[in-house]
């Protein structure tokens, strides 16, 4: 088990490298090359030698390798991401100001989509075909189709401007717990993220379940005299839960993905909105800080739920070592 | 069953009874599935009926979606069915005009998942061993870019361009084939082992004939659904992408960008938020249909034990 996470964590490290490769060179292929930011930091009438004097300071002009190397050395020997192009403030500094803002918004619908979607799959799993389980599959399919943005809109318009009058906006200070002066602002976006996912774990969860339900073990539990409610939870409920659980770890970049667009919708100032106006004012270092927090949760999230996969099944664990 | 009734051709033949069978191919058993499922059938119907009309009124009036009128947010009324915009572009024109602009780049990308997914997928499976381990690192690489990161640095840069659906297109595409790619693979896997390839080895026939002839087309079931969730799953990220200002840029007009064009004024001129809003859902919910549909007609086995 622990030369598997020590492999696993190697070959994490190289793919991290190879991410980060990948978005150091983006900005070469700007129209104005490497030197592109300068436009927009200093504004689009500057002079060719402001440019270059800017060039010159963020050290613009070595050679590719060498900058990467610089870059590399610089956050990996020092923990120091760079200080922000656009934004007088350290790349940590952003990070460490908006994360837990992200992480409050993320976790809390993390949280409710699992107490939701979990028992309302195995409902519609051991109500097969009843009413409830049409209405959610159908509702469900439509909310997997629907864009995240579309849904939020959506909820503004009816539970903000038409039928009720819940706040539109999260609270905004940037004080760390000024997000918590009104918690009714969190509503809206907590539900949008929240449903989006329930469409996407309960469909998930009651296949699993399906799949299980159908096994041999399951008759023979049943033909014992077991109850039925015994059955779905000591029997299926164990083993459908390998597949959540997987989901789940791939799950959790995809809930900072989503964050990125419900902040956008919400005008909440989290991670997400951070990285979209570096990306489009071409903050280069603050791309890169939040790219390689985002990569590293992505890779993390991975290698746990291959560990978590383990516990919960141990007839994997030894396939899953031997690779 | 009895023997003697295994042992008759295939061929259209009278029973006892009089009641007439008639023989049909695999793929005419799947079509027959498809359209006697009433919701797989509505989404190609509402699918066909957008593509047709979109087509053909873009072909008809093929600069409309640009053309200004004096008519400055007016309300849907005959002249404008779906209402005209703050500098009078009839929505009509630019709804249709946005779909087809949605389903260009969906089928785009699409495309290239099918091709690449389907290749990387093949060669792993087929070969396994070093090639099978090389190629899945690289689709576990693919996997772990934060897509919406390279897509909102690749797409800022892409936006300058004059005709930049086609680079989005590309862009979104060789991003989203790793899942296809996954499942040609455990295809390919259980598929190697299977008789028939085994007979046009021994028949002679290169590693190219028997991974293009023998057995693509014996995973071509899973890849066509997959194609028309990736279908779906671009139409979501393209319009994502254009709401987000990063996709589609003006004059161009896509989905997602006329409802974020529309957004501010959807409580009051709610024709340029409500049409292009509905024709989105409507456009991904039908593609979705389809895909399921297909599932169902393709895997009717699976289909049996879950319903």
């Amino acid at each position: 088990m622990f030369t598997y996470v020590l492999r696993r964590l190697v070959q994490s490290f190289i793919v991290l490298l190879i991410v980060m490769l990948i978005t150091f060179t983006l900005p070469y292929f700007e129209p104005n090359g490497i030197l592109a930011p300068a436009y927009i930091v200093l504004g689009s009438h500057i002079s060719p030698h402001a440019v270059h004097v800017w060039g010159v300071q963020n050290g613009m002009f070595h050679p590719y390798y060498v900058r990467f190397w610089n870059y590399l050395d610089q956050v990996f020997i020092h923990f120091n991401l760079g200080v922000s192009y656009k934004q007088n403030l350290s790349v940590w500094g952003i990070i460490s100001l908006y994360v837990p803002r992200t992480i409050w918004l993320a976790l809390s619908s993390l949280i409710l989509t699992v107490v939701i979607a979990i028992p309302l799959g195995i409902y519609q799993a051991s109500r097969r075909n009843s009413v409830v389980d049409y209405v959610a599959t159908g509702t469900a399919f439509i909310l997997y189709g629907i864009p995240a943005f579309l849904l939020g809109i959506l909820m503004l318009q009816f539970f903000s401007f038409s039928w009720t009058h819940l706040p539109a906006q999260p609270p905004d200070g940037v004080a760390p717990w000024a997000m918590f002066t009104n918690p009714l602002g969190f509503i809206l976006p907590v539900m949008t993220l929240t449903l989006l996912s329930i469409a996407f774990l309960s469909r998930f969860m009651r296949s699993a379940v399906l799949e299980v339900l159908v096994q041999d073990y399951v008759r023979t539990a049943k033909a014992k005299g077991c109850s039925s409610r015994q059955v779905l939870f000591r029997h299926s409920f164990r083993n459908a839960l390998g597949p959540i659980v997987i989901i789940l770890g791939l799950y959790l970049p995809g809930l900072l993905g989503g964050a990125v667009v419900i902040e956008s919708v919400f005008n909440y100032s989290g991670l997400g909105i951070q990285l979209v106006t570096a990306a489009t004012s071409l903050d280069v270092p603050t791309v890169l800080g939040i790219t390689l927090l985002v990569s590293i949760l992505t890779l993390l999230g991975n290698l746990l739920a291959d560990i978590m996969l383990g516990i919960v099944n141990p007839r994997i664990r030894v396939e899953g070592s031997g690779r | 069953m009895t023997k003697q009734a295994s042992e008759e051709p295939l061929a259209s033949q009278h029973d006892v009874d009089g009641m007439e069978f008639e023989s049909r191919g695999q793929w005419a058993m799947v079509v027959r599935r498809f359209v006697h499922n009433g919701q797989a059938m509505t989404g190609l119907v509402a699918f066909a009926l957008m593509l047709l009309v979109s087509g053909v009124y873009t072909a008809l009036h093929p600069n409309q979606y640009s053309a200004l009128s004096t008519a400055f947010n007016q309300g849907p009324s005959a002249a404008h069915i779906f209402g005209t915009n703050g500098i009078g572009i009839d929505m009509l024109a630019q709804i249709l005009k946005g779909v087809l602009q949605d389903l260009q780049v969906a089928v785009l990308v699409a495309a290239m998942s099918v091709v690449i997914g389907t290749l990387v997928g093949a060669f792993a499976g087929y070969y396994g061993g070093k090639v099978d381990n090389v190629l899945m690192r690289f689709v576990d690489l693919v996997l772990v870019i934060p897509v919406l990161v390279v897509l909102i640095m690749l797409a800022h840069i892409v936006a300058q361009q004059a005709n930049n659906w086609f680079y989005l297109a590309i862009i979104i595409g060789s991003l989203s084939w790793t899942y296809i790619a996954r499942l040609v693979r455990a295809e390919f896997l259980s598929l190697r082992e299977r008789d028939f390839v085994e007979a046009a080895r021994a028949l002679g026939a290169s590693d190219w004939r028997i991974i293009s002839r023998h057995m693509i087309p014996n995973a071509v079931g899973p890849i066509i659904v997959n194609a028309t969730i990736t279908v779906a799953g671009a139409i979501v990220l393209e319009s994502t992408l254009s709401y987000l200002g990063l996709g589609i840029q003006p004059p161009a007009v896509s989905l997602g960008l006329l409802i974020e064009q529309g957004q501010s004024a959807a409580t009051t001129e709610y024709w340029l938020f409500v049409y292009p809003a509905a024709f989105l859902l409507m456009l991904i919910v039908s593609v979705f249909f389809i895909g399921d549909g297909l599932r169902a007609a393709l895997d009717p086995r699976k289909n049996r034990v879950r319903s």
